[in-house]
């Protein structure tokens, strides 16, 4: 998953088991010094003792000062890796896995969770490996002197290293993933009350949603309270381990020096090399935990890379036909009737099979949904072309957003084929319908950058002239000439720095700048006073003479530039009209 | 530079103290048992080398030696388990106080630190846990047991506790001239990590966006670029915050390598006995043992500190002072003369509001894109201050401008649906109602009045339907008459309604036109935001909203 480097890691355990090496050997060199040094030897005779120990006292430090950076630097590395990678499968992957997030999800997944997984390496991979190679060696060591004593300290070390770790990987697989879950929850209750912080605060709810952050805190601690007992219980194992070898050690040792089948000097090495020796196997306990709680987390971006590669589950045909309300379409073809005057929709040249124009998106028979629910729009035939202008007009909820990801090829159709330039919307390579459509969703996000930045998002080389002329043409000239740094004003998070009418014109500005031929707007004119609003309105249906244009509202003003304007219904029918004849409005609609 | 123990965090967070206090006694009872197993066992075994004792001369030391690790074995299983709670306590009590206190700082602080404040509450603050799991405990073990350990090793032989004294002092020292540096490193890598953090969250929230435009591959470069950056200031940080842990390490480790060196001189020379040599030796590294630990967990220190400084930075901004007068009943506010600045963009939108909001009568506040009528709503609702001007609030006892008036008094008076509702997690019913009792027939009515109803018949559960954060499964539309219904429930005397028929259909909105002005009829006073003619007509009083630039021309 981190795509980490294996000789990296090797020099890393080298780094770390010379270091706590150099811990064992000090212990065991020491206890020798002193030993020998009380039976009054020449001085001489401890000459080569004494270089080792202040050698040994010298390099503990220094090797483990480049274990840690070594070991940091694998698992940085580590982390880098998979943070594109989880990045680069979501922005490649079906754009509802994104969608169907919380905030703070998303967050917690890129953020901690990635840093989770990264976190093997320092306090998991690398530290089981150096207490390995430590113990092994402290066991030799002291099996030169004593292989009973070496044999306790064996059991001693395994039940530190194997049992106690073992105890605490049990116990807290058990809470830790529970764990995750619950602190995604605080997270997202935390993202809520920031997000809504003034709602919350006049509406007298912010208690309440402090309250649902206390409960998932309260969760979050019993958890971790589950999946510390372990662990604590694992330190302890540790200490009482280290009695162990050291008892044994001494129970061992003086009948065996009494007897004389050990010499006095080694049996200080054989009781006092096991002080030391623990070092290693006490992390792991820690070690463990760390292992089930990345796992956790390396399951969790697993299961979101899952998601955004998955192919889409098509809703079953059972759901078709929970729609909505029956009648509602009529009473927006009246509505309708007021301001515009329909026609015959055979007069529309709608039907499949009309001819191919490049660079064209053509629906036949369509019935889009969000995947997984009812379709929320039924048996569409739709044509958009460079040149051409149409209009889409129905209530709010009817399903008209779900119609423009459809259309731009976002999300696959329920039933029949969206052919984008020719080619059928399920075939296209992921992003190519950007080179042909693109859609302006009504919560397009504006980023946390220039005004010259967000603008680029449409089309990466554009010029600060063409951002002024199409700001200009989004009714964005006087705002442009406010902007104390111009088009390098940075817009804050979520533009929050922009009245809701400039947000709209910053992204019809953006649009406009799209190297694809067609544009899908969504509601344009919203949170635009009605006059702006309806000029606004003609205008983007006027620049469709020059490319295509789908424009979704649910106003019906402003019409006359249209070549088509589509009525969606609540029972998911669809009428057509056309903005310049009159025919009653009701006989329109087509099931 | 910050002390290693923030005095603010025994302050603030009430679980800090009591954690400090116990981990305290449990250092002390770990000590005793450290020194006297340590003494123990060089009785045990000093003898037997050099040949005076047999295994029953020294049953009674083993025994000793034995209990006093189990001993030493339950502090250390309780003084964990204790700290791992504690840490969890401290973390949720500050982030609840940074989440109440960034609510209290209002809008225009949220704008501009909304996604660094997200950054350290979900994620920077949890860097307090090590701290307090790992550091804290050494920290107080390197303050009680290294000098009771010294003590009684000066008492055996006062050459070794000399060495290693001496070594001592020199380990604050280096710690400080280290310190100075990992501080800066340390505060530097957490605003990498918070402008990564912003970054990251910003384009994964227009990963939607960027698709449309098929563009979302390229900010993958980015996000390598501002992983590669964060990797890099990192790893400049640990190799100075690990050199300050190293220098500690090298120290603790030379000094126990010159006190065995020295020890052995003199047992050569015959100035120590081997029992004391022993115990000398085996206390030596235990008196060190905390100091190198301390060093070994100081980048959780230093991050630990800086998160509780961003912390504390955003707890000690100061909240814009509320009054304390309380209103009774209200019989108007009024606009006198409120400009605001908007942002840094050096004009003020609204600029110089005048009017009147009455009980009974609808009234709107118009004006074209960008004039300032959001500001002007927030400005009424007590959540920005006028920068020129201010809110007055009628009762029929006289005038009070709103910032005498007791904030929380004031919202209890005013309702506000605002552009981007926000939706709770959990069901329909709870989004709508709250804690609220309403009997049945009037939240179908309500609902009814906004069209809610017809989204929750659409629903699987209808009312008890569970939605998500942020209204996952909502349309904006959707979301907005949610809010719409709990607005019109709310007894409040004052409504705000911010575009309220925005992302309706013209039957809808003749519906929730009707509402609005029942809603009035009630004697509410309803302010509206309004584009749409037909909002606008149904409106008793006008208030022309003006920003202080040209207004912007209208049509091409």
């Amino acid at each position: 998953m981190l795509d980490v480097d294996a000789r990296r890691v090797v020099i890393s355990v080298l780094w770390g088991s010379l270091a706590l090496g150099s811990a064992v050997g000090l212990a065991a060199v020491s206890a020798w010094l002193i030993a020998r040094a009380s039976q009054m030897p020449a001085v001489l005779d401890l000459s080569v003792a004494v270089v080792t120990v202040r050698a040994l006292g010298i390099s503990r430090g220094v090797m483990r000062y480049l274990e840690r950076l070594s070991t940091h630097d694998v698992a940085l590395r580590g982390v880098v890796n998979l943070r594109e990678r989880v990045y680069a499968t979501l922005a490649d992957g079906r754009p509802d896995a994104v969608a169907g997030l919380r905030r703070g999800d998303v967050l917690a997944r890129v953020g901690s969770d990635v840093d989770a997984v990264g976190d093997v390496v320092v306090r998991a991979l690398v530290p089981a490996l150096v207490a390995i190679v430590v113990s092994t060696g402290s066991v030799l060591l002291v099996a030169a002197f004593s292989p009973a004593s070496a044999a306790v300290l064996a059991v001693a070390l395994a039940i530190a290293g194997l049992a106690s770790p073992q105890l605490a990987t049990r116990a807290a697989r058990r809470a830790e993933l529970g764990t995750i879950d619950a602190r995604a929850d605080v997270a997202a209750s935390t993202m809520t009350i920031l997000d809504g912080a003034a709602e919350l605060t006049v509406s007298g709810r912010l208690a309440s949603a402090v309250e649902t952050l206390r409960r998932a805190e309260a969760r979050l601690a019993a958890m971790l309270d589950d999946a510390a007992r372990p662990a604590a219980w694992a330190q302890g194992l540790g200490t009482l381990t280290t009695g162990l070898a050291v008892v044994g050690a001494l129970l061992i040792g003086i009948p065996a020096t009494t007897a004389g089948t050990l010499a006095p000097v080694e049996l200080a090495v054989i009781v006092l090399t096991p002080l030391a020796a623990f070092e290693a196997t006490n992390a792991l306990p820690a070690a463990a935990v760390q292992l089930v709680r990345s796992g956790g987390a390396a399951v969790r971006i697993m299961d979101l890379l899952d998601r955004a590669g998955s192919a889409v589950v098509p809703a079953s045909a059972a759901d078709v036909g929970h729609a909505a309300d029956v009648g509602h379409a009529a009473e927006v073809g009246h509505a309708v009737g007021e301001e515009t005057e329909p026609v015959e929709p055979s007069g529309c040249g709608t039907r499949a099979g009309h001819a191919l124009v490049p660079g064209s998106v053509v629906a036949t028979g369509l019935s889009c949904g969000w995947p997984g629910r009812p379709p929320v729009v039924e048996g569409l035939d739709l044509v958009l072309e460079p040149g051409r202008a149409v209009v889409v007009v129905g209530p709010s909820g009817i399903g008209k957003s779900t119609l423009l990801l459809t259309l731009a090829g976002l999300i696959p159709p329920v039933a029949g084929t969206v052919l984008i330039d020719g080619v059928d919307s399920g075939d296209l390579p992921h992003g190519d319908a950007a080179r042909t459509v693109t859609l302006t969703a009504e919560d397009a996000h504006v980023f946390d950058t220039s005004v010259l930045e967000n603008l680029r998002v449409a089309r990466g080389d554009v010029t600060p002239h063409e951002a002024r002329a199409a700001l200009r043409q989004a009714g964005l000239g006087d705002l442009l000439a406010g902007l104390p740094e111009g088009l390098e004003t940075r817009l804050g998070a979520d533009a929050t720095a922009l009245s809701g009418g400039e947000r709209r014109r910053l992204l019809l500005a953006r649009a406009l700048l799209a190297p694809a031929p067609l544009m899908l707007l969504d509601e344009p004119g919203e949170h635009l006073d009605t006059d702006t609003a309806d000029a606004l309105l003609r205008d983007v249906l006027a620049v469709g003479r020059d490319r295509g244009v789908l424009v979704v509202t649910h106003r019906l003003a402003a019409l006359e530039g249209a070549d088509e304007v589509l009525v969606l219904g609540d029972e998911a029918t669809v009428g057509t009209l056309s903005p310049r004849a009159g025919r009653s409005a009701g006989s329109t609609l087509v099931s | 530079m910050s002390k290693p123990l923030d005095p603010r965090l025994l302050r603030r967070a009430r679980s800090a103290r009591t954690y400090v206090l116990l981990t305290s006694l449990l250092t002390a009872a770990t000590t005793a048992c450290v020194v006297a197993g340590a003494i123990l066992l060089a009785r045990a075994l000093g003898p037997v080398v050099t040949g005076d004792a047999h295994l029953a001369d020294v049953v009674t030391e083993l025994r000793w030696v034995a209990a006093l690790f189990v001993v030493r074995a339950a502090l250390g299983t309780v003084g964990e388990r204790f700290a791992h709670r504690s840490a969890v306590r401290v973390v949720a009590e500050l982030r609840e106080q940074v989440l109440t206190h960034a609510a209290r700082l209002g809008p225009r602080w949220l704008s501009e630190h909304g996604a660094d404040t997200a950054t350290l509450t979900t994620r920077g603050i949890d860097a307090l846990e090590p701290y307090f799991v790992r550091y804290l405990p050494q920290l107080l073990l390197t303050a009680v047991l290294t000098p009771a350990v010294l003590v009684v090793m000066a008492g055996l032989d006062l050459v070794a506790a000399a060495t290693v004294a001496f070594t001592i002092p020199l380990i604050p020292v280096f710690m400080w001239l280290i310190g100075l540096a990992t501080q800066r490193f340390a505060a530097d890598r957490l605003q990498v990590q918070q402008r990564l953090g912003s970054q990251l969250l910003d384009l994964l929230a227009g990963l939607g966006t960027l698709q449309a435009f098929g563009r979302a591959r390229g900010p993958a470069r980015r996000v390598r670029e501002l992983s590669e950056a964060s990797r890099r200031t990192t790893m400049q940080t640990l190799k100075v915050a690990f050199l300050s842990g190293a220098v500690l390490e090298l120290l603790a480790t030379l000094s126990v390598a010159m006190v065995a060196v020295g020890v052995g001189l003199r047992l050569v020379y015959g100035e120590l006995d081997l029992v004391t040599g022993l115990a000398v030796l085996i206390l030596a590294p235990e008196a060190l043992l905390p100091l190198r630990q301390v060093g070994v967990h100081f980048h959780a220190s230093a991050d630990g500190v800086a998160a509780a400084d961003a912390v504390f930075e955003i707890l000690q901004t100061p909240v814009a002072r509320t009054g304390h007068m309380t209103v009774g009943r209200v019989s108007g506010v009024e606009w006198a003369g409120v400009s605001v600045r908007a942002g840094d963009r050096g004009y003020d939108a609204p600029a110089d509001l005048a009017g009147v909001v009455r009980p009974g009568r609808v009234t709107a506040l118009a004006g074209p894109s960008g004039s300032g009528k959001t500001t002007a709503a927030m400005a009424l609702l007590g959540l920005i201050e006028p920068d020129e001007g201010a809110v007055l609030v009628h009762t029929p006892d006289g005038v009070l401008p709103l910032r005498e008036i007791d904030r929380a008094a004031w919202w209890a008076q005013v309702s506000w649906v605002p552009q981007r509702p926000v939706i709770e997690p959990g069901t329909v019913r709870e989004n709508v109602l709250g804690a609220r009792r309403v009997d049945g027939e009037t939240l179908a009515r309500a609902a009814a009045a906004t069209g809610l109803d017809a989204v929750v018949r659409s629903m699987p559960s209808g009312w008890d339907t569970l939605i998500g954060q942020g209204g996952v499964g909502l349309s904006v539309g959707q979301r907005q008459r949610l809010a719409l219904t709990r607005g019109l429930l709310d007894p409040a005397a004052v409504l705000v309604l911010d575009e309220p028929t925005a992302h309706l259909d013209a039957v809808s909105e003749e519906h929730v036109l009707a509402t609005i002005t029942a809603a009035a009829a009630t004697g509410k006073a309803v302010v509206v935001i309004a584009h749409r003619p037909s909002l606008l007509a149904v409106c008793d009083d006008v208030i022309q909203v003006r920003s202080s630039l040209a207004p912007v021309a209208v049509g091409s």
